[in-house]
């Protein structure tokens, strides 16, 4: 991965997508749950996909088109997401 | 099987005593049947292995010489294209991209012995909402699934010796609820399924549309494609290939319209000559013309760039599908008015055309309607125009050159979107830069490169409410605008890397002239003032590929 414009593994990531699932939402960032399914707020497949073009966007990354359909709620998905960034960041040689 | 060896077996579609002419066609359209003749030239020549890829036995390596074969039996029946052959391409799809190898090697089978697999995705309550679908098939008691619920204007639901199945497999909101079934008729036992009565239709007469109606039918336990809830992420994946195929299929339709017409333009005198001579005419026969021209660049490119950038098809294969319908339905019409009360006569001489456009409308609705297709591209489009949308990795040459090699057709390699690329569209640029490009061309690329600027810019400023089916219909006006861009590439493209190699006709920067002056139209921009010259090549053109029985495409071979 490179590029990316913040440090990932700060809170910021949970925060940023909760962000971007308000601005999809059209609602203000508290009124959205990070526990709950995004398709709750109206958010169907279409914008999980943008969704994910999203992260890939800010961090740089690579990320199957459907990880918001497997991740659907913001803490699935920053998990995820901070999964991938630390497995990238571990030297090679330590596996 | 070549294209060419096909169109041999049909034989001359104006020859009355022809068993697969023109007149037996019709008949059978009358009857509502299935065209008999034709359906036992197609299982002479074994069609099906068209839809079988090579590892599985079949002869599908190349989506540019399925669509070349498919196109002659579209150009001789919408109906049998559809019925014979496509309806099962669009369940085998499916299959080759999701099933495993017992599933891939069954599926294989089944066509390569003659037989069909109806795609059972369709319910009439849902439309193209097929996330909407009813459909369930969740476990029963024994663990075993059990289908309840319906499936409605399905292509051979009766006949079909196999039916892939769109179900819900999971109670589950969100996108991994769903799963294709691929199910064998025979293992349905008959009190859980019931064949609905025949869908009767005002075009496509000779296709059996039918439907099903299951309750509490168990299905074998191996029957899901793949993992099960992957469903809508293979449908948008597959149906990447029908959605480009298709289309260009049908392109075959608008060959026989257009040798029709010709036929009638060169027979008919009125005021004392011929009624081809007439410069109105001439206009209408070259336009139509071009229009086809237009949609053989498009799907052609299409169909080769899955061979060749298959992670950029959930923009092509949608485009393609919404602006080839476009063009084919319109120019359809715009030729009726030239045959005048003749195109309203159901027998006789011309009496193929009417047929002809009563077929072609589902090449609009059919499948994944063309409002659908635009609702694929449109939440694409702003990650696209925040990018360098313009000047990406463009496709490599092979993409443009007719009939050249291809990499393997991979199945696992499309995607449900493009991940922000898009090659074709730096290819614009890029024709724009290329030497040795007449004035004309270069003035009416300019002109597409312009609009495609303001394209941008409105696709950078589009609202997050505009990206799902609430979309604004001015919204959902630039994926039409992004098609007819495509378009217009494509066609310059094709005219650049073929002018040195595929013969005289294409050399002549002509017909792109004419090709972008009718996008420019599609893009409500003024293409400036039409030049006779232009209209009465083309229109000579297409007279002389009537009189020579050939192919109405970038090559006149069939």
């Amino acid at each position: 991965m490179n590029g990316s414009e913040s440090d990932p593994l700060e809170p910021g990531l949970g925060h940023w997508l909760r962000e971007r699932v308000a601005h999809y939402a059209q609602r203000e960032p508290a009124e959205i749950d990070p526990s709950a399914n995004l398709t709750s707020y109206g958010l169907d497949s279409v914008y999980a996909l943008s969704l994910c073009g999203d992260i890939e966007d800010r961090l740089g990354l690579v990320l199957e088109p459907t990880v918001a359909w497997d991740h659907p709620t913001i803490e699935a998905l920053a998990a995820h997401v901070e999964g991938m960034l630390t497995d990238a960041r571990r030297p090679q040689d330590a596996g | 099987m070549t294209a060419t060896e096909l169109a041999r077996r049909l034989g001359d579609p104006w020859d009355t005593a022809n068993p697969a002419g023109h007149t037996a066609v019709l008949a059978a359209d009358e009857r509502g049947e299935p065209f008999g003749a034709g359906e036992q030239i197609l299982d002479a020549i074994g069609l099906n292995a068209e839809f079988v890829p090579a590892d599985l036995g079949g002869r599908l390596a190349r989506l540019d010489d399925l669509i070349r074969v498919m196109r002659q039996v579209f150009r001789r029946d919408p109906a049998l294209g559809l019925g014979y052959g496509a309806s099962s391409l669009i369940a085998a799809v499916n299959v080759w991209t999701a099933g495993d190898g017992r599933q891939r090697r069954r599926a294989a089978d089944l066509l390569l012995g003659g037989g069909r697999i109806a795609a059972g995705y369709h319910e009439l309550a849902h439309g193209n909402d097929f996330a909407g679908s009813a459909l369930s098939a969740y476990a029963g008691p024994d663990g075993r699934r059990r289908l309840d619920g319906r499936k409605e204007v399905i292509a051979n639901a009766a006949r079909a010796e196999a039916l892939v199945l769109f179900a819900r497999t999971s109670a589950s909101p969100g996108s991994r609820s769903h799963s294709q079934l691929l199910v064998e008729r025979a293992d349905l036992p008959a009190a859980g399924c019931r064949d609905l009565p025949r869908f009767l239709t005002s075009g496509m007469r000779g296709v059996l549309l039918g439907g099903l109606a299951f309750r509490d039918c168990p299905v074998p336990a191996d029957a899901v494609l793949g993992e099960p809830g992957r469903g809508i992420e293979t449908a948008l994946r597959s149906f990447q290939i029908t959605r480009t195929a298709l289309p260009a299929m049908a392109v075959g339709v608008l060959e026989a319209g257009l040798d029709a017409t010709a036929r009638f333009t060169d027979a008919r005198v009125l005021y004392g000559r011929p009624l081809g001579d007439m410069p109105l005419i001439r206009s209408v026969l070259a336009d139509a013309y071009a229009d086809l021209l237009i949609c053989d660049c498009l799907g052609l490119v299409a169909a080769r760039s899955a061979h060749l950038v298959p992670d950029q098809m959930s923009l092509y294969a949608s485009a393609v599908k919404y602006f080839v319908a476009t063009l084919l339905t319109d120019a359809m019409y715009e030729l009726s008015r030239v045959l005048g009360a003749q195109f309203y006569i159901r027998d006789g001489e011309y009496g193929i055309f009417q047929k002809l456009l009563r077929d072609l409308p589902p090449a609009g609705f059919g499948h994944a309607a063309r409002a659908a297709c635009l609702g694929t591209v449109l939440p694409q489009l702003p990650r696209l125009a925040r990018r360098a949308w313009r000047a990406g990795d463009v496709p490599p040459v092979e993409t443009y050159r007719l009939g050249g090699s291809l990499p393997p057709l991979s199945f696992d390699r499309l995607t449900v979107t493009s991940g922000g690329r898009d090659g074709h569209s730096a290819a614009l640029t890029l024709a724009l830069d290329a030497p040795d490009v007449p004035a004309e061309v270069r003035r009416l690329l300019h002109i597409v490169a312009v609009e495609f600027d303001a394209l941008v810019r409105e696709c950078a400023a589009l609202p997050p409410g505009d990206l799902s089916v609430d979309a604004r219909p001015e919204a959902l006006d630039l994926p039409a605008r992004y098609a007819a861009v495509l378009a217009a590439t494509a066609c310059v493209n094709v005219w650049l890397h073929n002018r040195d190699r595929g013969g005289e006709f294409l050399a002549d920067p002509r017909w792109v002239v004419a090709a972008l002056r009718r996008i420019v139209i599609r893009l409500r921009r003024d293409p400036g003032p039409r030049s006779r010259d232009q209209d009465r090549v083309l229109a000579a053109e297409a007279l002389a590929r009537h009189h020579r029985n050939s192919g109405f495409g970038l090559s006149d071979e069939r």
